[in-house]
Order: C-alpha cells, then structure tokens, then sequence
C-alpha cells in the first residue's frame, strides 16, 4: 500500500523538508508524545511479553492478593499474577486491534474509493454502507461469535468485517473532492486508465486519512475485542483484557478485588485514549486549513 | 453558682424532654414496624434469571424449579441429609414382588383454592406427563402399565418389572398438578401456565414482572409448615443476572437470601459482615469429563486412561475449589456411601505415565512438536460456569506435559447446550447436577438408548447395557448393591469418564432477619426448597 507513494513522482526536496518538520511539529505537541509514547510502551510489552512475565499457567497459592511488591496488580481466583495476564493481555488487544483495522482499512478503502471515482459503484457501495452503518453491530457480533467457535483469527475478522464501513464512507468523501480537482482530469486527458488513477493519484491523496483511520479503528476494534471476551465470545486459550474482566466478573470477585477489574480496564483507556488522541491530532496537523497551508 | 445551676437544670431538663420525645417517637416506630412484620413478612431472595416455562411437568430448568416446587407439592423430598423424606406422601410400599409401587397420601395439603389434593391429583399428573412424553419425569415412568387412585389418599403405580428405585425416583422428582385447574386446559405440552396459579406448596406466584420480580403469596394451608401455614406472609424473588450485583444487593439489604450459591472465591465478600450468614451443603451430583465414544481415539480405552492420569484432581479441588470439595474415583458419588465401590483407586496424576502408556498404545510424536500427532482433542465447557472454565485451563496444561494437545471450546451456555445435545464434542467438561439414586445415574448416562439423554459418552456397548438392565430389575437389596459395585468397577477401568469433585456450595443470607432455613444438598434444592421456605421465621 506504501508502493505508490514513494513512486510517485513528487517534487522531492521541498515537501520532505516540510514533512520531516511537520512529523516534528506534530510529535512536538505534549499530548501527541505522550500517546505516542503510551502507545510505543503497549507495543514494547506485546512483543517482549515473555520477558517481561511467564505467560500466566497453573494455580498458586497466593489468592486474590491485593497489588504488593510480588505481584503489582495482585493476583485472581487462581492465584495467578495480574500484571503477567495485563502483559499477555497486550498481545491479543493488539494484534486483534492491528489486524480488524487492517482487514477495515482494507475493505473501506477499496470501495471508498471505487465508489469516489467509478459513479455506477457509488450508488450501490453507498447503500450497502449505509446499511452496514445502520445494522446494530454489537448484537450481530454477538450472535457470528457464537456461532462460529471463538478463537483469535474469527474475533479478528469479525470485527474487521464490521468496522469497515466508516473508513469507507470517510475516504469516499475525501476521494470525491480529490476526484474533481484539475489534476484528475489532466491525468485522465493524458490517457491514464481508471485503475491508474484511483491507485497512482487518488490513493496517496488519502494516505493520510488512513492512517488517521488506521488509529480510530484500532482502538474501536480494541473495545470490541474487549466487549467480546467479557461477553464469553472471546479465545478462550489466548489472555486479553477482556477475558481478565470475565474471570473477575464470574467467580463473583468484582466487590472484593477491585485490582482484578481496576488494571486491565486502566490498560483499555489508557490505549484507546493514546490511539485516539494520535490519530485526531494527526488528523488536525495534516489539516491544511489549521496549518495556513 | 444559682445561676449556673439554673442553666445546669434548664439543659437537663432539655435534654430529658428530648430523650423522652425520641424516646416515645422510637418506640411508636418500633411498634408500628413490629406489628407490621408480624403480618406481613416479606421474604426477598434473589435469583438469576426469568422463569422459562411456568409448567412444573415440563420444565427442566433450576431456576425454575426454585419457584414451581414452592407451588406444586412432590410426594417425596431430600432432607437434609440427602435422604428422602415424605412430603406429601405418608410412606410409600412396594406389593407384589415389586411390581406395585403404593403412595399413601396425607389428608390435610389444599391447593390454594380451597379443594383438597387428592390421589386423582397424582394419577393425573403421572398419566399426563406420560401422555405427553414431559419433563424429565417421563423417563423414569417408563415401566409405568397403569396409575390407579382406590381411594383419596391412596395411589398404585402397577409396573411392567420390579424396579428398585422407582418410588424414589418418581417420588422426588414428579410434581403434583391441581388436576381440575389443568385438565381444562387440554394439551398440556403446551400448557403455559403462566396466570392465576392454584398450587399446593406453602406459597404460590401472586404476579410476576418479567426481568424484576416474581411475587408469591402464602398459602393458608401448608400443612409442613410449624403454625399450619407459612410463617414468612409472602416471597419475593428478584431477579439479578450478575452474581456481584446479587451479593451487593444481599449487603445492602435488598435482598434477604441469595437463591444461587455464593462463588467460593467471593465467601471473603461477606466476611466480617455480622448479618450475613454462610450455610454449607453438599452436592448430589458431581464435576466430570466425559469423552465422546464416538471420536475414534477416545474410543480407545488407553487414551481415555491417559487423560484420567493427566487431570490434577487434587490440585484443582485445592485451587478452584479452595480444597472445599471430595475426590471421587468411580462414577458413584461418595454420598451414596452405600453404592460407592471404596476399592476404587482415583487415577494418579501422571503426566510422564501417561505419556508413556500412550507410546507403548502405539502413539508416536512424528513431528517433535512434543504432542502425539493424532491426540488433539477439544474440550467443550460452559463459559458460564466458573469453576468448570478453570478446570478446563488447568487440564488443558496439565494434558499438554502428557502430550496431549487439548483446545479450550469453552463456549456461551446455550451455545453449549446445543453442541452437547448433538453430540459435538470430543471431551465434555460438565457438572452433573443431581442425582437422586446411583440406579438412574447409571441408567442415564450409560444406556444405549439413552432414557435420560445425558448419556454423554454415546455410549452404545452392549456390556455395558446387560450390566446396568441386570442391577435394575434386582429387589434384592445387597444383591443390588453388589451390582452397582460391579458397574462403578467397569466404569472405572473402562475411563469413560474421569470424576473431578464434589464439591460444597455456600448459601449467603441475612441472619439479622430471617432464620430456621432447611437446607439440602445441591444448588438445585438448598435452601429454597418448599419444606425450607415454610420454615422460616422472621427474627423478633
């Protein structure tokens, strides 16, 4: 997806002079580096979670302990380790997250921008968006999880199938005003097919926009995923958040260890709000109307 | 110092009034609230869900039963502990080499409406429940040629062959219907039941709000309660889906009793909580995994050992039980004392044995991944349920050290419900719930035909089935006992199931208002039983 941008034949010094000092500018703002900061943190703990704690097995003997010095977020029912299941609980927030974006931004693109630039595509992709958009998503997500048997991968595409929607209804808007600037028609004057355009001059127009998706879907697909496993619908061999909340709300704990309830839900802020202050203040920096430029 | 003492007199006497004033405000209070609850107690107990089916022939659901036995009479109980007790039979007999069950009725149980309950009340409810294949109760009536009801109090069940556990099988679990209220209504498979109910049972649904509550008045004449009716005027069950949300609404004083029991790891909840009392009982059924016959590994004996020897029952009864539970070895539980075959060892834990009766089985790690290539098997479990989830976590670790690679499917309970109703499963992690004699235990889990359809091993052996058709037309009592022995044996060396626990289950309810609850095993029954609910009396 990156291809066509850097081939695209841009004059090259002066706008990556004024996108190196605009990444500046926009990592210059307190909140953006802290969310970029919280965000590089979650992502340092998925993938080095093994070093940082054993993946979260068997039973022990310190039950329902409140945070101590041993065990920073106390333990559960079985005695075993909070922090550790937080830690793992990282890797499938993330994951899940990352990929149901992707598959989103994917999908959303695509007709987003079959629907800006091919008008007979429009009619119908506006529809089926549109009732996409309409359909109470979190039922229906209820019901495929039951369905189908809950593990990773089938959460994952559940819930990318569902959030592609807004991403294409945002990039078809941003595509239909790229679509009728003069450089549209120049291209197409100059003979350039349809596939050409939307992937070579359309698409890089809206890169920017889906990054800023990239960010909101992930952390909409975070809160699903969590939903989810609270729900019972998610993997039930794979630690997540969610699944933290579930063990805590079923064996009837919720009262007397708030730890086990108070930290996996800190870590669901905490991640979601990063996400979504990275990608609206991104949003806000590539606003050329804000920048005067 | 005139002065001072002045003002000394002035604030006693102040005082004095306001005392006296509150004083005598307090009391007004105390005895208008006093004589209030002497006629109209209400005693609060929460529940989890909403009432499914408000047909007592025909439900099968626990919380259900909750509110329909405290309505509809059974001729037998389980007492306290766990043996029957008449309720509204006096005694029952066998006649003609076992082959005639007899019921003897009390005279003094009325239905709400004022008629008496009669004999014909009980062939109604058998015949019907025939006719209509209902409930679970229909299983155990299969021997059933006719019902005859000679006189008020009296009622023959004529049988095709001598079963020993019939009358008590029949007994506990059938409820007596009011025939002239649900004779008019026709088919009663489709019967609901569920407006101006007449019942028998010391309290009987008044009105219900879907979602909220269910409101059950008392019946002037309950002829086990100690005044001749209930002492508690009316019963209220409120419905809380979260079983946090229930203990705080029991802390809090909303409720008075929680109907569901108390999760082992939330007992710390009510701790050092004075008003709250904790009442322990037993279980009649018991935690297992059973492994579907019809998984063409499963199906060898060497397999299913193997994974007896790679579940930790010890260690599970002492992490999610909080060592608050019995080991079992056979299929039996030790609460049947008289049944249990003691010689029984459980399986140890042996990861390593295991791992090494499999290769000498035949079984190879191919791929060196440290599983045998073909032993991957899922585990199919309730999500709902707490304890059996963190069974199936630590047995799937436990399995994966005698390399066997186990997939948690713990699953949403009614997703659950369907996949074992169709036998989509390879091993089932579930609970029995109760159990009222080893006979019918065996018979429904270990038939071919399947009469009780928990048979969740679908098992079709015809060994099995001679053994258990054998023990069930036995009147001998010590030759039946022997039998039962036998069949607890194969069971065991056959490892078609491997039992995990007993376990106890706490009861939370507000001592500071209500005492004198009856309670029996299982949570089907505790401390909301009929006998128990017209127990109760108000604290003074």
């Amino acid at each position: 997806m990156s291809a066509p941008v850097l081939t695209e034949p841009a004059p090259p010094s002066a706008p990556s002079a004024s996108k190196r000092s605009s990444w500046y500018g926009y990592l210059r703002q307190p909140t953006v580096a802290l969310s970029v900061l919280v965000l590089l943190v979650m992502v340092l703990m998925a993938v080095f979670a093994p070093l940082i704690a054993d993946e979260p097995s068997g039973a022990g003997p310190d039950v329902l302990q409140s945070p101590s010095g041993a065990h920073w977020f106390g333990t559960d029912d079985l005695g075993q380790d909070v922090f550790a299941q937080v830690v793992w609980g990282t890797r499938t927030s993330l994951v899940i997250g990352l990929a149901a974006s992707l598959i989103a931004l994917a999908l959303g693109t695509t007709i987003g921008l079959a629907a800006a630039y091919f008008r007979p595509i429009d009619a119908v992709a506006t529809v089926i968006t549109d009732v996409m958009l309409a359909l109470p998503t979190l039922p229906l997500m209820i019901m495929l999880a039951a369905v189908v048997s809950p593990s990773v991968v089938t959460l994952t595409l559940i819930i990318g199938f569902f959030a592609w929607p807004e991403v294409a209804r945002l990039i078809r808007s941003q595509g239909l005003v790229i679509s009728a600037m003069p450089y549209i028609d120049g291209a197409r004057v100059l003979g350039a097919t349809g596939w050409r355009i939307v992937t070579r001059e359309i698409l890089p127009a809206v890169v920017s926009l889906m990054i800023v998706s990239v960010l909101l879907t992930a952390s909409r697909a975070v809160i699903s995923e969590a939903g989810l496993s609270f729900l019972g619908l998610g993997d039930p061999d794979a630690w997540s958040w969610g699944r933290i909340l579930l063990n805590a709300q079923r064996s009837g704990t919720i009262a007397i260890a708030w730890w086990q309830t108070l930290f996996p839900s800190l870590a669901i802020l905490l991640l979601v709000l990063a996400a979504t202050l990275a990608g609206m203040r991104f949003n806000d920096s590539r606003d050329p109307r804000r920048n005067g430029g | 110092m005139a002065v001072k003492g002045r003002w000394r007199l002035a604030v006693a006497l102040g005082v004095v009034a306001t005392l006296g004033v509150s004083g005598c405000g307090l009391n007004e209070d105390n005895n208008s609230s006093s004589g209030n609850s002497s006629s109209e107690t209400v005693l609060r107990i929460g529940t989890t869900t909403d009432v499914s089916n408000f047909n007592p022939l025909q439900s099968l659901s626990k919380t259900d039963s909750w509110i329909l036995n405290a309505m509809y009479p059974h001729l037998l109980r389980i007492d306290e502990n766990a043996q029957k007790a008449p309720e509204l039979a006096k005694e029952y007999r066998y006649e003609d080499d076992g082959k005639t069950a007899v019921f003897v009725l009390r005279d003094d149980f009325k239905w709400s409406d004022g008629k008496p309950v009669v004999a014909d009340d009980v062939k109604f409810s058998a015949e019907k429940i025939m006719e209509y294949k209902l409930g679970n109760v229909a299983a155990k009536l299969t021997w059933v040629e006719s019902v005859e009801a000679p006189d008020a109090t009296t009622v023959k069940f004529k049988l095709s062959q001598p079963y020993a556990p019939f009358a008590e099988g029949v007994g506990f679990w059938m409820a007596v219907v009011p025939k002239h209220i649900f004779e008019p209504a026709g088919d009663l498979s489709k019967f609901a039941n569920d407006s101006n109910w007449v019942g028998a049972g010391p309290f009987v649904l008044d009105s219900v709000t879907k979602g909220q509550r269910y409101v059950m008045k008392r019946n002037e004449h309950y002829p086990l309660a100690p005044g001749g009716k209930a002492a508690v005027s009316q019963v209220e069950y409120r419905v809380y889906p979260d079983v946090n949300t229930m203990m705080l609404a029991l802390r809090n004083g909303d409720i008075d009793l929680m109907g569901t029991p108390v999760p082992i790891s939330a007992a710390k909840t009510f701790e050092g909580d004075d008003k709250i009392k904790l009442e322990k009982v037993g279980a009649l059924g018991f935690a297992h995994l059973t492994y579907n016959m019809k998984n063409k590994y499963l199906a060898d004996q060497q397999v299913r050992q193997a994974l007896s020897m790679a579940v930790d029952t010890k260690a599970i009864i002492s992490a999610v039980l909080q060592g608050d539970g019995q080991q079992m070895a056979g299929p039996i539980s030790p609460i049947f004392s008289e049944y249990d075959n003691t010689e029984l060892q459980p399986y140890p834990f042996d990861p390593e044995g295991a791992k090494a009766k499999l290769s000498a089985a035949g079984y190879k790690d191919g791929n060196n991944d440290g599983f045998f290539d073909e032993l991957s098997f899922g585990v199919a479990c309730d999500q709902s349920n707490a304890n059996i989830t963190r069974v199936v976590q630590l047995f799937r670790e436990s399995a994966a050290k005698a390399g066997i690679k186990l997939e948690n499917e713990c699953v949403e309970r009614n997703t659950f419900l369907t996949r074992t109703k169709n036998g989509e499963y390879d091993i089932d992690a579930s609970q029995w719930g109760v159990f009222d004699n080893p006979m019918d235990q065996l018979r429904s889990t270990y038939l071919s035909s399947n009469p009780g359809g928990i048979n969740y091993n679908l098992l079709e052996s015809a060994e099995m089935d001679a053994l258990i058709n054998d023990a069930a037309g036995t009147t001998d009592p010590e030759e039946f006992k022997t039998k039962i022995k036998n069949i607890d044996k194969v069971v065991h060396e056959q490892a078609y199931l491997t039992p995990l626990y007993v376990e106890n289950f706490q009861f939370a309810y507000n001592a500071s208002k209500f005492t004198g609850f009856v309670a029996s095993p299982s949570d089907l029954l505790g401390m909301v039983t009929a006998y128990s609910l017209a127990q109760v009396t108000p604290v003074k």
